[in-house]
């Protein structure tokens, strides 16, 4: 399956009702290990509830300038949540259900150290 | 995480076992240099491994994983929507990937992979025949 | 001792190179229709690039990454393609109205008609980027584009009445003898040809080409805060020559000549030939940059090797992409277009593609996983986001402006 099917699917909950729009996909690099990396794996969907819209990350990071640009990119993506993999049920074209009871999680990111 | 005090309480997500990338925001359409920083192709989107679209999820079934990054026509069914056979795309086992930041290094030289044969196409065919071609700039 | 001669050096270059065919035709044009009525959108401009490129070359400094790269990643694929789409076909406009510049440039100093530079400069353009450096190529021709100050020697020598001047600079608005509409398209217009995009590809291109450390950065803020409002008074004197000769006169600027014309009236002969000189260096160096940006903005979306220094060779698409801009400029030049119409219209376009390569600038000149400790200050977002609104100010009036003026009759 690739990425760009996931994005933008819309996530639906047990009883097929909407919560949002799947925008991003959470991984995390702490599979098995490899030559190189460790397996990467898909620990997550964040789902806004909002807008499919690309977003830049304000609603996850503790990043705020420029303010204009932070703070409507924060109201656009307003109430961004993550679901574990674990809540996922079924992936169908274009839509993604969530089990009963699925957990909405912080959307947070860890603080990223210096990249370069 | 939101100013919003009305938005729901959201439980805290448990925490990472390793590095924590968003597919979109950190992987989607960056860079991806080879071993020696030369620019291979740009990430045009990612293939995953082991979901099965229809088919419900196993309770407690391993997770997915990244298998590769796809370039290519990619870029186009991106943009347009669609899908390219499988036999037009051009894939970077995600295996060859030794860092992710704010570009994704590759441990393998460029040369070696399907990703770079436009260029190598261009470079010995056309760019190679002009005189010069082949030097350093002066 | 060498240190300074480097400073001074860079500062040279960035004057020198800051004036390009679209700010020479603009500015007199503007010059010989309001005066210095329009003096204030020059200062804007020069402000304003100094914002985008300090900002730029920082990012590629620091991050290790140019422009368009960023573009992509930030937009995504399809608001970048758009951008990559408009940004490439301004700056083939672009080369297409320098390639012209170098050659009527020529044509004033032979007399032989343009038409047969042209594919002389183009290849001298091409032949440049195929096998000279990047540190020579920027050097020689921003210190031989340093003959422009002429212009101002000029202005100095035709004893013009400085408080008319003065008078015409400090207005507030339009004259009442030019319609609202056209004073405010020629605003648009030098505000483009002031802050012209390909100078941010090329500049923040640069930092990896030349692979500036924050050592360098100082250096180059230092270029860039000196040399580009020293190239914004140099605007001035173009604008200020025709404002002293051509507006009395009511003479129309439809070619090169009445550009020099001043020139020639101040300082006869042998300023005429350092004007020509320096005309031809900065359109032919500006032809080179611009034609490097193409070749920048192509490969940075699509992830190919890029870059000066590398043999041709191993930037294979990179070069074969300049190549290909090149022949199309010299296709569209020889449909025996008229450069002075083609320059005029890729300066308001620039203004109009502006925005959409800021903003992702901005964007990432903020962001600390590029950027770490050097994101911008307080102080930078500010002025950056007030010039976010100037700027897609501009860029929503111009195609209107454009129409409604009749490209400024």
């Amino acid at each position: 399956m690739l990425l760009s099917d996931l994005l933008d699917s819309d996530a639906v909950d047990a009883d097929g009702r909407r919560v949002g729009a799947v925008i991003d996909v959470r991984l995390e690099v702490s599979g098995a290990p490899r030559q190189l990396l460790a397996d990467t794996v898909v620990t997550g969907l964040l789902v806004s509830p909002h807008s499919r819209f690309s977003t830049w990350g304000y609603e996850r990071r503790d990043e705020d300038g420029p303010l204009l640009i932070a703070r409507f990119q924060r109201w656009l993506h307003r109430g961004t949540f993550l679901v574990a993999w674990d809540d996922v049920e079924r992936v169908d074209e274009g839509r993604v259900v969530f089990r009963r009871g699925y957990t909405a999680r912080d959307a947070a990111l860890p603080r990223a150290p210096r990249e370069r | 995480m939101t100013e919003n005090p009305d938005a729901f309480q959201t439980d805290a997500a448990p925490p990472p076992a390793g590095q924590v990338l968003d597919a979109h925001l950190h992987v989607l359409d960056r860079q991806v240099l080879d071993r020696d920083d030369v620019p291979v192709t740009t990430a045009d989107d990612l293939e995953l491994d082991g979901i099965e679209v229809g088919a419900p999820i196993e309770p407690g079934s391993p997770r997915p994983t990244v298998s590769a990054i796809l370039t290519g026509p990619q870029l186009v069914m991106r943009l347009f929507g669609g899908h390219a056979p499988a036999a037009r795309t051009i894939r970077i086992p995600w295996r060859l990937v030794s860092e992710v930041g704010t570009v994704i290094h590759l441990g393998v030289a460029g040369d070696a992979l399907d990703a770079t044969w436009a260029e190598r196409w261009v470079s010995r065919h056309l760019i190679g025949r002009i005189p010069g071609g082949r030097h350093a700039p002066e | 001792m060498s240190k300074i001669f480097a400073v001074a050096l860079g500062i040279l270059t960035a004057i020198g190179g800051f004036v390009d065919i679209g700010d020479l035709v603009t500015n007199a044009v503007v010059g010989s229709r309001f005066g210095l009525g329009l003096a204030w959108v020059v200062l804007v401009g020069v402000v304003g690039i100094c914002i985008y490129a300090q900002m730029s070359g920082r990012v590629a400094a620091v991050s290790g990454r140019a422009t368009f790269e960023i573009i992509r990643e930030r937009l995504g694929p399809r608001a970048g393609l758009a951008n990559l789409a408009a940004s490439f076909l301004i700056n083939l406009l672009t080369v297409t109205a320098e390639i012209g510049g170098v050659a009527l440039a020529l044509q004033l100093a032979t007399s032989v008609a343009p038409g047969w530079w042209i594919p002389v400069a183009a290849f001298g353009v091409w032949i440049v980027i195929w096998r000279a450096r990047f540190k020579l190529l920027e050097n020689v021709t921003g210190l031989l584009g340093l003959t422009l100050i002429v212009f101002a020697v000029a202005l100095f020598m035709l004893s013009p009445d400085w408080g008319q001047l003065a008078g015409q600079a400090l207005q507030p608005g339009p004259p009442s003898d030019e319609p609202v509409a056209t004073y405010w398209f020629y605003a648009v217009a030098l505000f483009g040809a002031a802050m012209t995009p390909y100078e941010v590809f090329f500049f923040s291109s640069g930092a990896i080409e030349e692979q500036w450390t924050k050592q360098d950065l100082a250096k180059s803020r230092l270029n860039v805060l000196v040399g580009f409002p020293l190239g914004g008074l140099l605007s001035l004197a173009i604008a200020g020559c025709a404002a002293v000769v051509l507006l009395p006169q009511a003479i129309d600027v439809t070619s090169l000549s009445q550009v020099v014309l001043p020139v020639a009236e101040a300082g006869g002969k042998v300023a005429l030939a350092f004007v020509i000189v320096g005309i031809l260096a900065a359109t032919f160096g500006a032809a080179l940059e611009t034609t490097l940006s193409s070749g920048y903005t192509l490969a940075q979306y699509f992830g190919w090797s890029w870059g000066k220094f590398r043999k041709p060779a191993k930037a294979a698409r990179f070069h074969l992409s300049m190549i290909i801009a090149l022949l199309i400029a010299v296709a569209i030049l020889a449909t025996g277009v008229d450069p002075i119409l083609v320059t005029e219209y890729s300066v308001v376009f620039s203004a109009v593609a502006l925005p959409l390569t800021y903003l992702p600038i901005l964007i990432i000149a903020n962001d600390r996983e590029y950027m770490g400790d050097e994101v911008n200050g307080r102080a930078m977002n500010f002025v950056g986001q007030v010039y976010l609104v100037i700027i897609l100010a501009a860029a929503i009036a111009a195609i209107p402006l454009l129409i409604v003026t009749g490209a400024g009759a």
